[in-house]
This record gives structure tokens, sequence and C-alpha cells, in this order.
């Protein structure tokens, strides 16, 4: 009961901050807009500069950063019960060097420069980065989690190495690539959020379908076995959540890539190690931090502004440092089993083989 | 169970310590040869071919192909070599500490504290092109020293260590903190500038002389006496913790060096080339995987190191010639195919 009542007053306390995060995002900025004006612009619209700041401007990038906050905070939940590493982040599947050279292809070939042109070449790219590391990992039958982790690194350092390639020839393309690159709601017009709806919309089903799935994981894959779980199914599903959630939210915002590391860590301790409730909360709390971090941007350097990833990853650090520290064993932080989770699944699969062979 | 599961590995580890694996010698005498044979190719091709036998005869004897092979050839190979090494081998003795394969100093955020460093001299007013690498020396140690000091808590533990290291650094795809500047102030700057930061932090060996070259080999020096040493702990600690403790590892100190002799040598290989992308990490599980050892082997990844940063330098110099692109380019390109290679063949991954 009590488990129970601290989980809902996490969830209350987190759609509180999302409102109340909102409507700092839609009142504060460069030009501050009083709370009646924020409201008369979304209900009774007068064309004055104050409502036409709120609604063309303020309204898409606020909807833009729930929408990849949400994606980010689920996509990272599900990224860390699957491979049991604190330190597991999205990117790893080779995502966000897919989006990256996606983007850069789009612009060297096509000179495409809206962001609304930039989306489907990025979310192409970071599906086609996702696939390959998903199916190398197949391939190898041992100890799939560490193939798979080190197949993500290998595909994203030479993704990059071809986009780092363009870069350093082709200036015009560099001078589009590093505003996308720092991760930034500017310029996002509502079209953007449409877009990446549908595809946040099936990664967060997948997500939901490998859920229990995720919780047997937990305990080791051959506990998961014992209990009947289907592991390769609950991996697929897990994979397809990640790349579709990660994929859209790069597409749509640029690498924001702390929240997806940050926000399981930072639900854990209020909701529990079960992975039905830490993905509800992290898509509560994400998109909170990621509208918060944008309004932060905002008025840090006014008029100009700091880049909404740039505030997350300023906020993200010293949050997370400050957590391994206050643990006296740091493995609390850490998934259950052992915090060196990666090496933890090989070497029991090494030990396996040498029992065997 | 629990027990008796954590004492079958060690037996097989303890009693491979005192057997070097042949195998392992083996892998390293291919590779020394393949070394030698890439740097001698490394001399000889360029937009002024010299043949292999006028190299020999120019690097030992005084001879006409003395200005292109000595001068202007054999610092920048040399850079190549010294740094891929260092590179090797602080990342085989990173992953093998943290005893994770994902760990590489960019992991323990030197790569991205000397990105800053390097960045914001290139990208803020008044500062010369000698002061790069000295900023991305101090950027990097600084942020190693910090990431320590902050892991230290009654205690080093190695995973504290490692999420601090990322939320400073981020792990190379993913921003941390230092990433996310780099990115901010290469975004702010002119955009030749913002070029030439791109160089850099795709990692370069154009125009490096002898003097840039002595950083790596420096520390690669300063190393060797310390490797059997370093190789026996790593071994040990290997084997969990509370096993490493029990065989009379004491874990503070040891660690301490390690970590100490990975930064400097992660660090000086950063401030000579650039924050060249793979090196650090493939080549280690490259290597382990060719000796087939279950920890990362430190002769052999340096020397998977060394030859992964020189074969890529020949592609950069002369694959789009006479267009030269940064080695930082290659070295991914080359070495994560084979990686990805070895991962699918199966059998391979272990």
């Amino acid at each position: 009961m009590r488990q129970a009542g601290r989980r809902g007053t996490a969830l209350a306390l987190g759609v509180a901050l999302v409102a109340t995060a909102v409507l700092a995002s839609l009142a504060l900025g460069a030009r501050p807009v009083s709370l009646p004006d924020v409201v008369g612009a979304l209900t009774d619209f007068d064309g004055s500069p104050d409502q036409i700041a709120v609604r063309s401007l303020r309204l898409p990038r606020t909807v833009v950063g729930l929408v990849v906050g949400l994606a980010l905070g689920v996509a990272g939940a599900v990224m860390q019960g699957l491979t049991r590493n604190p330190v597991a982040d999205p990117g790893l599947l080779g995502v966000s060097a897919g989006a990256a050279l996606g983007l850069v292809v789009a612009v060297t070939l096509g000179g495409v420069t809206a962001v609304a042109g930039h989306i489907w070449f990025a979310f192409a790219g970071a599906l086609v980065a996702a696939v390959t590391v998903y199916a190398v990992a197949n391939r190898s039958r041992r100890s799939p989690i560490t193939s798979l982790v080190l197949g993500g690194a290998a595909v994203s350092a030479t993704l990059g190495s071809i986009t780092s390639a363009v870069l350093v020839v082709d200036q015009e393309v560099l001078d589009q690539y590093r505003f996308w690159a720092v991760g930034s709601l500017v310029n996002r017009d509502i079209g953007v959020a449409a877009a990446i709806l549908p595809f946040v919309g099936a990664g967060l089903l997948a997500a939901a379908l490998c859920v229990r799935g995720l919780d047997a994981l937990a305990l080791g894959d051959d506990v998961a076995r014992a209990l009947g779980r289907n592991l390769a199914a609950t991996r697929v599903l897990a994979g397809i959540a990640i790349v579709l959630l990660t994929g859209a939210a790069v597409a749509a915002a640029g690498p924001i890539a702390f929240i997806g590391l940050v926000i399981p860590h930072l639900v854990r301790p209020m909701v529990g190690s079960s992975h039905g409730w830490l993905l509800v909360a992290s898509a509560v709390y994400a998109p909170a931090l990621l509208v918060c971090a944008d309004v932060l941007g905002r008025l840090l350097v006014r008029p100009g502004e700091v880049p909404a990833g740039v505030v997350t990853a300023l906020l993200g650090a010293p949050f997370l440092i400050w957590l391994v520290r206050r643990e006296h064993r740091p493995a609390a932080v850490a998934q259950p089993p052992p915090a060196d989770g990666v090496r933890t699944v090989q070497s029991s699969a090494d030990r396996r083989e040498r029992a065997v062979g | 169970m629990a027990v008796i599961d954590s004492l079958r590995p060690a037996r097989n580890r303890v009693s491979g310590r005192r057997r070097p694996g042949r195998r392992n010698v083996a892998v390293c005498g291919v590779l020394a040869v393949l070394l030698l044979v890439t740097v001698t190719v490394s001399l000889s091709v360029g937009d002024y071919p010299v043949p292999f036998t006028e190299v020999l005869h120019a690097l030992v004897l005084p001879s006409w192909a003395d200005l292109i092979v000595q001068e202007l050839r054999l610092p920048r190979v040399l850079t190549g070599v010294a740094a891929g090494a260092a590179f090797g081998l602080a990342g085989a003795i990173f992953q093998a500490m943290v005893r994770n394969p994902l760990a590489s100093p960019d992991l323990i955020g030197v790569t991205a504290g000397a990105g800053v460093g390097a960045v914001a001299a290139i990208t803020l007013v008044g500062v010369s092109a000698a002061w790069v690498p000295v900023l991305a020396l101090a950027g990097g140690g600084l942020t190693a020293a910090l990431v320590y000091v902050l892991a230290w808590r009654r205690g080093l533990h190695v995973s504290r260590l490692v999420v601090i290291g990322v939320a400073l650094g981020g792990t190379g795809f993913a921003a941390g903190a230092l990433n996310s500047l780099t990115s901010l102030l290469v975004a702010n700057a002119e955009i030749t500038d913002a070029q030439e930061a791109t160089v850099w932090l795709t990692g370069s060996l154009h125009g490096r002389d002898m003097e840039m070259a002595a950083g790596p080999l420096i520390a690669l020096g300063v190393a060797l006496p310390f490797l059997p040493a370093a190789a026996r702990t790593l071994r040990s600690l290997s084997l969990g913790d509370d096993v490493a403790a029990g065989l009379g590892t004491r874990l503070g100190p040891s660690r301490l060096g390690l970590f100490v002799l990975g930064i400097c040598l992660a660090a000086t290989a950063t401030a000579a080339v650039g924050a060249v992308n793979f090196v650090a990490l493939g080549a280690p599980q490259i290597a382990r995987r060719l000796t087939r050892s279950h920890v990362e082997p430190l002769v052999a990844s340096a020397l998977v190191g060394a030859l992964v940063v020189t074969a890529a330098d020949i592609v950069a110099r002369r694959l789009f010639a006479p267009v030269e692109l940064p080695v930082g380019v290659f070295t991914a390109a080359i070495g994560a195919p084979y990686l990805l290679w070895l991962l699918t063949r199966s059998g391979g991954v272990r």
C-alpha cells in the first residue's frame, strides 16, 4: 500500500511539474508574456505581438519539447533495462550517428535547409544504423548484449567517420550541421511534432509490450529463461522501441542524449525498479526536464539563448555525479545485477562456455 | 553455487598467469612484422614515391631521399605509431580495470576535456596555434583528475568512476557536459575556425613534427617498465574486487597507478593528434579476440592501435590524393568493420 501511495504521489508531482514547465515555456523568454495573455493566445487570439510570440514561436517548440522528452525518457529506461548497464544510452545503438549522417547527406545532396526536410533523412539514417547494429548482434550466438553494445560502438564510429569526412571538406554542410549537433528546440514548427508523433506512438506501444520481459531480464538471462520468458522477442521489441523513439527524437531536436541517461536514475528511487512504473514515470518526468531546460536556456543569456541540449547536459552532469556520490555502494544506482553490467553478462557467458567445454 | 561459479574462472585465469599464452606471443610477433611493413609502405608512398630499398637506405645512410623520408614523412609516421600505440595501451588498461568493453579514455572524460581545451584554443580569439596541444593536454589531465576526485569516496568504486566520466565527457556517441560545451563553441565560432576545430576533433597527422611525436613517445617510454606489473594487477582485478583483494592486490593504490598510467598515455596521444576516433575503444577488443585472452592484452593492444593509425594514415593521404583527409576519418573506417566482422563470425565472440 505504502509503495503504491508513493508511486501515485511521484506521478502526480511529475504531472504538476509538466504543467508548470509548459506554462513557463509559453510565458517566459526574450519577451515575457503575462499569464492571462498566454491563455488568451490559446483561446482568444487577437494578433497582438505578445500573442503571436506565444502562438507561433513558443507553442510549437514546447510541443516538440514534450514529445521529444517523452521519447528520450522512455527510450532511456528501456535501454538500461535491456542492457542492464547503468551507463547505457540510446545513442549506443548507433541512432545518433546514423541521424547525423542522414542529415549531412540531406544537406550535401539536396541542399535541404528546412528543419522539416531534415527529419526524414535523419530518421532514415537512424533506422539504417540501428538495423545494422541489430543484424550484427543477432549473427553472433554468444553474449548478444555485448555484441549489441560493441556493434553499436563500431557502427557509430564508422558512420561518424563518414560524417566527419564530409564536414572537414564541405564548409556549407558544416555550417548547417553544427547548429543541429548541439541539440536544440529553436525554430521547430508544429509540423515537426506532427511528423514524429506516429513513430513515437509506435515506439511507446513496443515499449509497453516488452515491460514484463524487461522485468524478467533484470533477474539475469538464466532466471528469465526459467521463468518462461522469450528473451529474443523481448530484445527485438525493446530494440524496436528504442530505435523508433530515439530516432524520432534525434531527428526532431538533434542529439539531446543526456535525458535518456539521467531520467531512469532519477525516477527509480521514487517508483522502484519495476519497468512498468519506471517507463510511466520516465514518460512524465523526461518532458518536464527537457521543457524546463529549454526555458532556462532562454532566460540565461537574454536576448540570446543557450541550446536546450547544452542546458540538459550542464544540469544532468552534476545531478548524475551527486546521485552516484550519495550512494555508499553505487550498485544501488545501477540496475540489479551488479554495476558493470556488460562485462557481467559476458563473463557469465564465458563461464558457461568453459563449464561446457 | 555462487562460490563455485566464481572460483572456476579464477583457477583458469591464475594458471594462465604462470604460462603467458604462446598464442599471445605469436600474435604480437605477427602484429610487429605487419607494423614494420606498414611503416615502410607509409614512408614510401606519397606525391613523390620512393622505392622500398631507397626508404631503408635513407633511414640509415645519407641518400637523395633523405629530405622526403626523414624530414617530411618520418615525423608524421612516427607520431602516428606513437599515438596509436598509446591509445591502444590506454584503452586496454581502462577496459581491463573497469571490466567494461566500452571503457576507453573517452569514457573517463579525457578526450572530452582535451576537446574543450583544443577547441577553445582554436575558436577563441588571440590564442596562437602552438597552444592547441598544450591546452588539450591541460584539459584532458584536469578532467581526468576531476573525475578521479569526484569518484573518490570511501574508496574508489569503479562503476562510480564510469558514471562520473560519462556525466562529464559523454560516451563518444552521447553528449556529456564537456562535449556539449565543445559543440556550443563550434556552433558560435567563425566558420573557418569551426572547420579547423572539426579537423582537430576528427584527429589529424597533417604537419606533425618530431616535437609532436615526443609526447606520446615519452609517455610510452615511461609506461614500459610498469607494464609487467600492470598486466599482473589487471589479471588479478579481472577476477572481481573481492577475489583480487584476497589474492593480495591492494585495490586503491593499484587502481590509482593504472589510472594515472592510462591518463598519461591517452592525454599525450590526444594532444599530439587530436581526438582520433575508435582506436582506444576498438584496438583492445580486436587484440583480445586475436589473442583469445580473457583480459585485454596490453602489448597486443598497443600494436593493433599503432597498426590501425598507420594504415589509416596511408589511406587518408592517398585515397583522394592530392586532397588529404584527416586520419581520424579512416581509423574507424578501417578498424570498425574488422571488429564487426570479428563480432559476426560465429565463435569469434567470447
